[in-house]
């Protein structure tokens, strides 16, 4: 920048003087770029070598380890395939996508004619609308119930199956706020310069709101399973579980730690931290073999693996306050005041005004919290040792390698290991531009 | 509406600094009060325990007839004006602005008029469609203003709302809170460390220093009597010239003898000192930089040489040392000067000046009170 604006002042010298430094410049980027290349390739090439081995088929080729990289019999699927035998996940999730897409085209229908009443009523601000839509939203929700039971032909999963559709009644209550409570369109629309969606815009959002539902129902599906599942996907289930649980009340205690460090001064506070600071030196593992019996006093081992391991990750995660909580300093305090005159309460002042503007340590957090026991082994191993069914997928597909046969297992192991990296790729996609703002961001002041 | 008053309010801190002392005022309804002082003063921590966003150690605040030491922000019925604006930047002007009513769970169409009406009466209205970040200062301020007004608050409580802005637009958004101020008539509580802004907005003023309120008056009786020299130097600027010397009482008439000169005492002055008793004595003379003028030569006049000329436009600031190395500010209006002073102001120059002996000041060496409050 210095450079360029110094050309007017320095005249042709000056001129020559930054072609030969952006000249320069060019090159050393050339020579990071290459650098950059071969080093992501040296350490990609596992995982290339994993993904192409997981297209090799068992059955016509081995399953084992090779010395070459393409499959020589063809591409094919049959390790996927393996992952899924036995199983009617994909009948499940289709139909219930389905059943939504219909009900969700109703339940918008139901909608737009209420928002058309209440628009001829001007002044109908009140309890009716509220009224309108809990009805039409119960509606909904036995309809796609009862849409779930026939199309999955299992009366006695009611409930089970009627989950996805609670989702979509929660996206429904969701979108339905959005129409009455939040704002008035109508009277917005009156205000010069008010940002207006375009249809693009709103394309862009359904489209998006539709694959995250798309993706919330086969989550859904992997934890309640409610169809029959194959030995994997219990594992992925009880991976996604963990994971979830994991990250929902990480998130809540770090963000509650770190905001009630940086706003509210009680006595103890400098104490605690520092007791944290140094309380957080000592490796967790340390506590393995206590953990272990403590848990098995409360059977929370082998069968109850699960919820032990939630249990395990979850402990003491209020101790990784450190980064929100420098996150929550950069945010001025008079801003939480002037808030709290408003009318707000802290919890009111925590949600609507601080979790906004910190988003991107938000999603840090939570990509934090998922990350951590989606590829644990450790502790997953012991504390679900014995129990195939308790298993998560690192110690599953360890277990298929390691016990059964390590030259018949080999590429299916491959296909476990390329769809337990596809979520946490999806994710840091989508999340990693919040994701560098939440680690810069919360460093710059410590 | 409602009167505000504070009765023997103080503020000590956890680590024992006491920040305000023993604080007495009664704010009547309506009335726009402006706590002025330089800063750690405790104005700030004032208006905050006011406003319930500081813990109040001691002493009672009553908000219209109601105990509110330990009622929360939120149910004191106040609004606050913030010295950085304290806009929510993640959503529109119009939302900044509609906050307080949603959460009080106001009507779409109640919550519309309001902000409509209070972006007229501050002109914001084509930027209620803007976030935060796409207004100019002053504009942001208005929108803070204007997110008070929409509550029709009680109380108004304003922190240095203007100390961010530059300096002319300070000068213009003082102008429209006074026109603001007489369309909402309601009851202010203003905080600056600026006595331009608290002379020409108060009706009263609440001069303070480390935590003890020193002069409460309006602004012409602070600026006419201050009770003493921390006052009369904080209030009008440049500040007030002080200087040692000796007060004497001859045949019933009062003398003042800076510089070895003797300057009569006249009029109100004169007979206020009379009736308190005043002797021979030494004192501390307060003499405003406009009381004093150029003069010619003579029995009165203090013959000094300039040093520093600052020309303001409609009037002078001289900077000057006398004999003895005393310096002093005197202000000249532009248009009183004449010939070779019009021209020919410049570093060194030999000037007599006089004493307006109607408005001196006269403070105890030691109390620094004044002699005739």
């Amino acid at each position: 920048m210095r450079t360029k604006a110094s050309i007017p002042e320095a005249g042709m010298g000056g001129q020559t003087r930054t072609r030969s430094k952006a000249g320069h410049e060019k090159r050393v980027n050339g020579g990071i770029y290459a650098l950059l290349v071969i080093m992501s390739v040296i350490w990609l090439a596992p995982f290339v070598f994993l993904i192409f081995q997981s297209f090799r088929s068992y059955l016509t080729e081995t399953g084992g380890m090779v010395d070459y990289l393409l499959p020589k019999n063809g591409w094919s699927l049959d390790n996927y395939a393996f992952l899924f035998e036995g199983s009617d996940f994909f009948s499940w999730w289709g139909s219930t996508l389905l059943a939504s897409i219909v009900l969700g085209a109703l339940q918008m229908g139901i909608l737009a004619l209420i928002k058309r009443e209440v628009n001829k009523r001007d002044a109908s601000e009140g309890k009716t609308q509220y009224l309108f839509l809990a009805l039409s939203l119960l509606v909904v929700f036995v309809l796609s119930a009862a849409a779930c039971v026939i199309l999955h032909g299992k009366p006695d999963s009611l409930i089970l199956s009627a989950l996805p559709a609670l989702v979509l009644y929660m996206a429904a209550g969701y979108v339905a706020g959005r129409f009455y409570l939040k704002q008035d369109s109508r009277l917005l629309q009156s205000i010069p310069g008010y940002p207006v969606e375009t249809p693009l815009d709103k394309a862009k959002k359904i489209g998006g709101l539709g694959a995250l539902y798309a993706g919330v129902i086969a989550i859904v599906m992997c934890i309640i399973k409610p169809m029959n599942a194959s030995q994997y996907l219990i594992w992925y289930g009880n991976t996604l579980t963990i994971a979830l649980f994991v990250a929902v009340i990480q998130t809540v205690i770090v963000l509650s730690v770190s905001y009630a460090l940086s706003r509210i001064r009680f006595k103890g506070r400098k104490l605690i931290m520092n007791v944290v600071l140094i309380l957080g030196m000592f490796p967790g593992f340390l506590t393995m073999i206590t953990l272990y019996f403590l848990l098995k006093q409360l059977g929370l081992t082998q069968e109850g693996a699960v919820p032990g391991l939630i249990l395990i990750y979850c402990a003491s995660s209020g101790m990784g306050y450190y980064i929100s909580k420098g996150f929550f300093d950069t945010i001025p305090k008079s801003l939480d005041e002037s808030a709290r005159i408003d009318g707000a309460t802290r919890l009111q002042v925590f949600y609507k005004i601080i979790m906004p503007l910190a988003k991107p340590i938000v999603i840090y957090t939570i990509l934090m919290a998922f990350m951590a026991p989606w590829g644990d082994f450790v502790f997953a191993s012991y504390v679900a040792f014995g129990k195939s069914n308790s298993y998560n997928v690192a110690v599953g597909l360890y277990r298929w390698v390691n016990v059964n046969d390590y030259q018949g297992y080999f590429t299916r192991f491959c296909a476990g290991g390329v769809l337990v990296a596809l979520p946490i790729t999806i994710l840091f996609l989508c999340l990693q531009k919040y994701y560098v703002e939440g680690v810069t961001g919360g460093a710059v002041k410590g | 509406m409602a009167s505000v008053s504070l009765r023997h309010i103080k503020k000590v801190y956890e680590n024992k600094v006491e920040a305000v002392h023993d604080f007495c005022l009664e704010i009547r309804d309506k009335e726009f009060v402006v706590f002025v002082g330089p800063s750690g003063c405790g104005k700030s921590t004032t208006l905050r325990m006011v406003a319930g966003l500081e813990d109040i150690s001691g002493g009672e605040l009553y908000i219209g007839d109601r105990l509110v030491n330990d009622v929360e922000p939120k149910d004191r019925d106040i609004a606050m004006v913030f010295q950085n604006y304290a806009l929510y930047p993640h959503i529109s002007v119009y939302e900044n602005m509609a906050f307080s009513l949603r959460l009080r769970k106001m009507p779409n169409a109640e919550v519309h008029r309001r902000v409509c009406e209070a972006a007229e009466i501050l002109g914001i209205t084509e930027y209620l469609g803007r976030k935060p970040k796409q207004l100019s200062g002053g504009q942001r301020q208005r929108v803070a203003i204007g997110r008070a007004i929409v509550r029709e608050p009680q109380v108004f409580l304003m922190d240095e709302p203007l100390s961010n802005l530059d300096a002319k637009l300070r000068n213009q958004m003082r102008a429209e809170i006074i026109l603001l101020r007489q369309k909402l008539d309601t009851t202010f509580i203003y905080v600056t460390h600026d006595q331009t802004e608290a002379m020409t907005l108060g009706d009263r003023i609440v001069i303070m220093r480390d935590g003890f309120i020193e002069q409460v008056g309006t602004p012409m009786e602070v600026f006419e009597m201050p009770t003493n020299i921390f006052v009369a130097e904080f209030i009008g600027a440049p500040k007030m010239n002080i200087l040692k010397t000796r007060l004497v009482k001859e045949n019933g008439r009062y003398y003042v003898t800076p510089f070895g000169t003797r300057i009569p005492v006249d009029g109100e002055r004169a007979q206020a000192l009379e009736k308190k008793g005043v002797g021979t004595k030494d004192i501390l003379l307060g003499v405003r930089p406009e009381h004093i003028v150029l003069s010619a030569p003579g029995e009165h006049a203090i013959p000094c040489t300039l040093e520093v000329n600052e020309m303001m436009g409609s009037e002078l600031h001289l900077h000057v040392k006398t004999a003895d190395e005393t310096r002093l500010i005197v202000r000249v209006p532009t248009i009183n000067l004449e010939g070779d002073d019009r021209t020919n102001m410049n570093f060194g120059k030999p000037l007599n000046l006089t004493f307006e002996s109607k408005v001196m000041h006269f403070f105890d060496p030691d109390s620094q009170k004044n002699l005739l409050v």
